[in-house]
């Protein structure tokens, strides 16, 4: 008995050893599943705590958590949290509470391109750290009636068209996919890749003529697009049934099919429009809060996040994209291999126009996009440059009322 | 004891209210106080009361196809339920060998979710579906047809019909069987005697004595099919948009619980609207079953 009460008061003391030993603590708006946190906890600062000594506490939290919290640490003048991680949506709202981070050096080279989106207020706010995308997915089928002249890798809207439709022409069937069911993401491919192709803007252009030509094209492009596509949430299956030999979705949507078939499928960027290639960039950083008890710690913890090595970790175990050039060449062979060629290609894209996910207003903002769709497109009605207006001013009014900045590429 | 169980309780009229407490304790908490929240967010906005959430409900873009579909599909298949049940409940109540079995099977999709039945469903009517595969090795058809596409709405309306008609029919079918139940063996003799036979016996005397069992039948039925909404969203997705989906869009995908309230309020003023229509017009005359 004596020996078990012992036992006991070893454990507990060693117990508070070592949750002293907590050395830091990391919050986060990503890795929330518990898998995802589980995956970094043990994958990722488990061996980051053995290399260095410090050991790091993961605390997921939801945004509206994250924000009150930096805002709370930031009034009261000192702060628990040592080290942030958010979506670049989380964290440019808190630019006045955060440090700079210019002269951390990251594990390895993040492009200017990606290190740009996190200066504001005259400084380096964040440190990119991962990213994810929208993409195309092709199957090499089709790529047999790929008009003369087109490049998979640098794909334009009207090439795109003509491919659906000489599939179309030798098989007899639609085999072009875009996910537009209740649960889709195509709000994302309306915003962040038709509008910034054809206006230059996700939101200032609504209803511009410019506008007026996309969705025209937009219902001519329909013809060939499988009639299925209103009830796809997601285009995994579709191309694993080959229902659909060219897709577009989200990263993790597409993921599956190329995990069961690596060699069927090739990942590709999205096509260009007349004012260039729209994109969206979902990107997380690193950030550290003026208030923070540890800086060099937290330095340290950002230097081996963004080295090659993790970075491929995090794409194994969270599927997140590398910010970190070298990690692109380090991923092994398999379907993260083929989807990071597709990543890197689009974000390298020398007609690029970088678009953010807008932030601070309702949700409404998706549906005014999907109603646009749904009348024009999927119900095939007229394109009514009125409708248009009274959409585009119903959008406006959400930024307006909510004070909320234009998302890049619209504000600056 | 039970004297002191009598005093704590107070008199024994008192006793029906305090065994019916808990379940109206239950409703309150979870039946009453929703429905007065989703009634004050449906009507009030920062600024006090305001009508703008409905304004806004009634110039959405789907709310006439939502009006229009949820409507379309609550007077197809309604009938369609009740006249099927009320078929199988008659042939059941025959009580032939083996319609106790025939009463299980047919009472299984009540054991099923609407969501899973819609996916079921779903994997019948999907382009590489059942009935594609079915009609195509038969040599019916060439090509797999869309039966869930916006180009064929007629064929997506059908399948979301054919599939609530399998789903539901067993909660108007098992309602029935029991109105059928209490029908006492004497009237139909009687009718025997008086000189009825076959469907002049159903028609004079089994249907007026159910009407009770089919008021409540259809009552229940129509409500739930003006609420219909997982078997759509899993068949058609938002080619037949109805008003409870929307309602769900507004709350979960746009997060708007005001729009959301308002839908929720409309559809419960409809199914207040079709109750009393029932009671109205389907009452049951006492002297009719009391002879």
């Amino acid at each position: 008995m004596k020996r078990l009460i012992l036992v006991s008061a070893l454990s507990i003391l060693a117990f508070g050893v070592l949750a002293s030993a907590a050395d830091i603590t990391w919050m986060s708006t990503q890795f929330t599943p518990i898998a995802e946190g589980e995956f970094v906890r043990n994958q990722i600062l488990a061996p980051f705590a053995e290399e260095t000594g410090i050991s790091v506490d993961l605390l997921n939290v939801e945004y509206a958590e994250f924000a009150s919290r930096i805002e709370a640490e930031y009034q009261a003048g000192a702060g628990e949290v040592a080290v942030l991680c958010g979506l670049h949506g989380d964290l440019a709202p808190f630019a006045y509470a955060l440090a700079d981070v210019s002269d951390i050096t990251p594990g390895g080279t993040i492009s200017p391109t990606l290190m740009s989106k996190g200066r504001m207020a005259g400084k380096q706010v964040y440190i990119p750290l991962m990213q994810a995308t929208y993409l195309m997915v092709i199957n090499k089928k089709a790529l047999d009636y790929l008009p003369e002249g087109a490049d998979i890798w640098a794909l334009t809207y009207d090439d795109l068209l003509q491919w659906a439709k000489n599939i179309y022409e030798a098989t007899g069937e639609q085999k072009l996919g875009i996910p537009a069911g209740p649960k889709s993401l195509l709000h994302r491919f309306i915003h962040g890749y038709l509008y910034p192709s054809f206006t230059g803007y996700q939101v200032l252009a609504f209803d511009s003529a410019a506008a007026v030509d996309m969705w025209n094209y937009m219902q001519e492009l329909w013809q060939y697009v499988n009639p299925a596509a209103p009830t796809w949430d997601a285009m995994d299956t579709p191309l694993l049934s080959e229902e659909v030999w060219i897709a577009w979705d989200h990263t993790a949507r597409v993921k599956e099919a190329i995990v069961q078939r690596p060699d069927d499928f090739i990942a590709i960027p999205s096509p260009a429009g007349p004012a260039g290639r729209g994109f969206i960039s979902v990107l997380a950083g690193l950030a550290i809060p003026e208030t923070s008890p540890n800086p060099e710690a937290a330095a340290k913890l950002i230097h081996y996040l963004t080295t090659p090595e993790v970075q491929v970790k995090i794409l194994q175990g969270v599927g997140f994209f590398p910010a970190v050039a070298e990690a692109a060449g380090a991923v092994p062979a398999g379907a993260l291999q083929i989807l990071a060629k597709g990543v890197s290609a689009q974000a390298a894209s020398p007609d690029a126009i970088v678009c953010f996910i807008p932030g601070g207003i309702p949700d409404e903002y998706k549906k005014i996009y999907k109603d646009t769709f749904y009348k024009f497109v999927i119900q095939g009605q007229p394109v009514d440059p009125e409708f248009l207006r009274t959409q585009a001013t119903r959008l406006r009014q959400l930024y307006i009322e909510a004070g909320a900045p234009y998302p890049a590429p619209d504000g600056k | 004891m039970n004297e002191r169980l009598r005093k704590l309780l107070g008199t024994d009229t008192l006793l029906p209210y305090w065994l019916l407490l808990p379940t109206l304790i239950f409703i309150g908490i979870f039946f009453l106080m929703p429905l007065f929240k989703a009634i004050g967010l449906a009507f009030h906005g920062d600024a006090g009361f305001t009508l703008d959430y409905f304004k806004k409900m009634v110039s959405d873009v789907r709310f006439f196809d939502a009006l229009k579909f949820t409507f379309l599909y609550t007077i197809t298949i309604v009938p369609l339920n009740v006249i099927t049940a009320l078929a199988m409940a008659l042939v059941i109540n025959t009580g032939f060998r083996g319609s106790r079995f025939l009463l299980y099977i047919y009472a299984l999709p009540l054991g099923i979710s609407d969501l899973a039945a819609g996916l079921i469903w779903l994997s019948i009517f999907t382009h590489r579906g059942f009935l594609n595969s079915a009609l195509y090795s038969l040599g019916i058809i060439e090509h797999p047809i869309h039966y869930l596409s916006y180009q064929h709405i007629n064929y997506t309306f059908l399948s979301v019909v054919a599939a609530e008609h399998w789903r539901a029919t067993a909660i108007v079918l098992v309602n029935l069987v029991a109105g059928l139940q209490m029908i006492s063996k004497d009237y139909l003799e009687a009718a025997e005697v008086l000189g009825a036979r076959g469907w002049k016996k159903i028609w004079y005397v089994t249907l007026p004595l159910l009407k009770p069992s089919l008021q409540a039948a259809l009552i229940i039925r129509t409500i739930f099919a003006l609420q219909t909404f997982a078997v759509v969203l899993a068949l058609a997705g938002q080619i037949t948009p109805v008003l409870a989906g929307e309602a769900y869009f507004w709350q979960f995908l746009y997060r708007d619980s005001h729009i959301a309230s308002a839908y929720a309020v409309l559809l419960m003023a409809i199914s207040i609207a079709m109750t009393w229509v029932y009671l109205r017009y389907l009452r049951s005359r006492t002297e009719v079953i009391r002879g």
